[in-house]
């Protein structure tokens, strides 16, 4: 049977004899030796490469994100299934659990596309207190969630207060996305006293780089790999501690003890017989 | 380091709970299943998909609905290589990646198909809710295939004595499939997606287990083929 052959236009990579290539690039000629892991990544999600003080923008994202403390829930969730003794398979389960989910690296996403809406209503006027306090309310009254803000359990994001010194090293302090931040979040912090959270200091610093909100999410997924991995692979090395908890660890709260229709059907019909036989 | 540097909102501060709440299944040696002695009444008058529609619904189906569940999930379950979820975990299988890893692939494949379908008829769904217009056309049968399949679903149907009235309209297979979930109470999505994830992940697993590790060369790596370019898109 003749069928038309199928074929997919990629940009991503080619396998050749002698040099491969990977987004226009030749892999042993252009990017080994001249390339870093952020810059692949970067490379990976955008489909071109950022000057090297953008990717160490990029670098400070990695390294101030890094909470990885096994009690938080996606890592949490990484460790139990690395208890199991595997761990990529338990990286993998982190990794899936975080596109649009409420916390994690797709609160970037969320908050880039907030940003973005508080852009388009502000339009030239982002640097007027006043309107901005308008807009901005305009929002909260139709929002009563807002991605970006919020800092559970203690009163400022401390990665945020970090990652602020970084970008004010960085000489960012005063681009377009990052400033927006700053003057929606004052506004914000006064009518609903929540702060500003890592997410929207991702998205902001992102949003500056040229990142879509899509690409946000996907490079703030691949700058918090490492966590993953740590629990993942101490996790698998720990193996069957966490495999299955004790009952006195689990507290049962559903449905009472109950007999099926079924079961008490053939129980009235065993007690009809019964009586028959009597 | 000293212990004090070791504080943080975890220690001080939040109140949490020091058990973890289970609302299903009773954790032990006996397990009850939304109530029910799954080894001493589900397992000698039920089946696998009663107990299924059970920990999806909380509730057990009635006879009907027992029975067109079961329809339901045998029409479901047949997923050929064709589709991108198994084909992905025949894929895993020429990797040689172990069972584990394989059933991942499958059931990640499997969860990511039945997501993008439900996307793809979410106005079903809306229509199914109101039933005030004649059903959106894309949603009908395409072709005499399309139409035999629904004739062999409504022929399956009738002995378990569930009609489903919205078959009239000569729905695509998978809208009248959908149509039936919606019919035997599955009209939560998250539900929904679950059942129609777990009846299919049989067909990736065995069609990929049926593959042989590392047969690389009997695999047609150009199905598509990939066209390398380095224009921007």
């Amino acid at each position: 049977m003749n069928l038309p052959e199928l074929t997919q236009p990629t940009r991503t990579a080619h396998w050749g004899w002698h040099e491969h290539r990977y987004f226009g690039h030749r892999v042993f000629q252009q990017l080994t030796g001249h390339e870093t892991l952020t810059g692949l990544t970067v490379l990976s999600v955008l489909g071109r490469r950022l000057p090297s003080d953008a990717c160490a923008v990029v670098d400070d994202i990695a390294c101030t994100v890094t909470m990885a403390d096994p009690r938080i829930w996606p890592l949490k969730l990484t460790r139990l299934v690395a208890a199991y003794g595997s761990a990529l398979p338990a990286a993998a389960a982190g990794l899936v659990s975080t596109e649009d989910a409420r916390i994690g690296a797709w609160a970037a996403t969320r908050s880039a596309e907030t940003l973005l809406a508080f852009d388009a209503a502000l339009g030239a006027r982002s640097d007027e207190p006043e309107f901005v306090r308008t807009v901005v309310k305009a929002y909260l009254a139709e929002h009563r969630f807002v991605w970006g803000f919020g800092t559970p359990f203690r009163d400022r994001d401390e990665r945020l207060v970090a990652f602020r010194k970084c970008i004010q090293h960085r000489r960012r302090a005063s681009l377009h996305y990052w400033s927006l931040m700053n003057a929606v979040s004052e506004v914000v912090i006064d009518l609903r006293g929540a702060q500003p959270n890592m997410g929207i200091a991702i998205a902001a610093a992102l949003l500056d780089l040229g990142l879509t909100t899509h690409q946000v999410g996907c490079l703030a997924s691949a700058l918090m790999q490492h966590m993953f991995l740590a629990q993942a692979v101490e996790g698998a090395a720990q193996g069957a501690a966490l495999r299955e908890l004790a009952p006195g660890y689990v507290e049962f709260v559903g449905h009472a003890p109950r007999s099926s229709p079924r079961a008490e059907k053939s129980a009235e019909k065993a007690a009809l017989l019964d009586a028959q036989h009597e | 380091m000293s212990r004090p540097e070791l504080d943080g909102p975890l220690e001080n501060g939040a109140e949490f709970p020091s058990r973890l709440t289970a609302r299903i299944v009773t954790p032990g040696e006996r397990p009850l299943v939304h109530g029910y002695d799954v080894e001493g009444d589900l397992a000698r008058h039920y089946q696998s998909s009663d107990l299924l529609f059970l920990m999806l619904m909380g509730e057990l189906p009635s006879e009907p609905v027992s029975r067109a569940f079961a329809v339901a999930c045998l029409f479901l379950a047949p997923v050929s290589v064709a589709h991108a979820s198994t084909h992905a975990a025949v894929v895993g299988r020429l990797c040689g990646a172990p069972a584990s890893g394989l059933f991942g692939v499958a059931a990640i494949a499997a969860a990511e198909h039945a997501h993008s379908l439900l996307d793809e008829h979410q106005q079903l769904f809306d229509w199914l809710h109101a039933r005030q217009s004649p059903l959106p056309e894309h949603f009908r049968a395409r072709d005499a295939a399309d139409l035999a399949a629904v004739e062999r679903l409504e022929q399956a149907l009738v002995p378990t004595g569930v009609a489903i009235p919205a078959l009239a309209e000569r729905p695509s297979r998978d809208a009248a499939l959908l149509m039936l979930l919606f019919e035997l109470g599955f009209e939560r999505r998250e539900p929904l997606e679950a059942a129609i994830m777990l009846a299919r992940l049989p067909s990736g697993i065995a069609e990929a287990l049926a593959e042989r590790p590392t047969n690389f060369g009997n695999y047609p790596i150009n199905l598509p083929r990939f066209e390398y370019t380095e224009s921007a898109q």
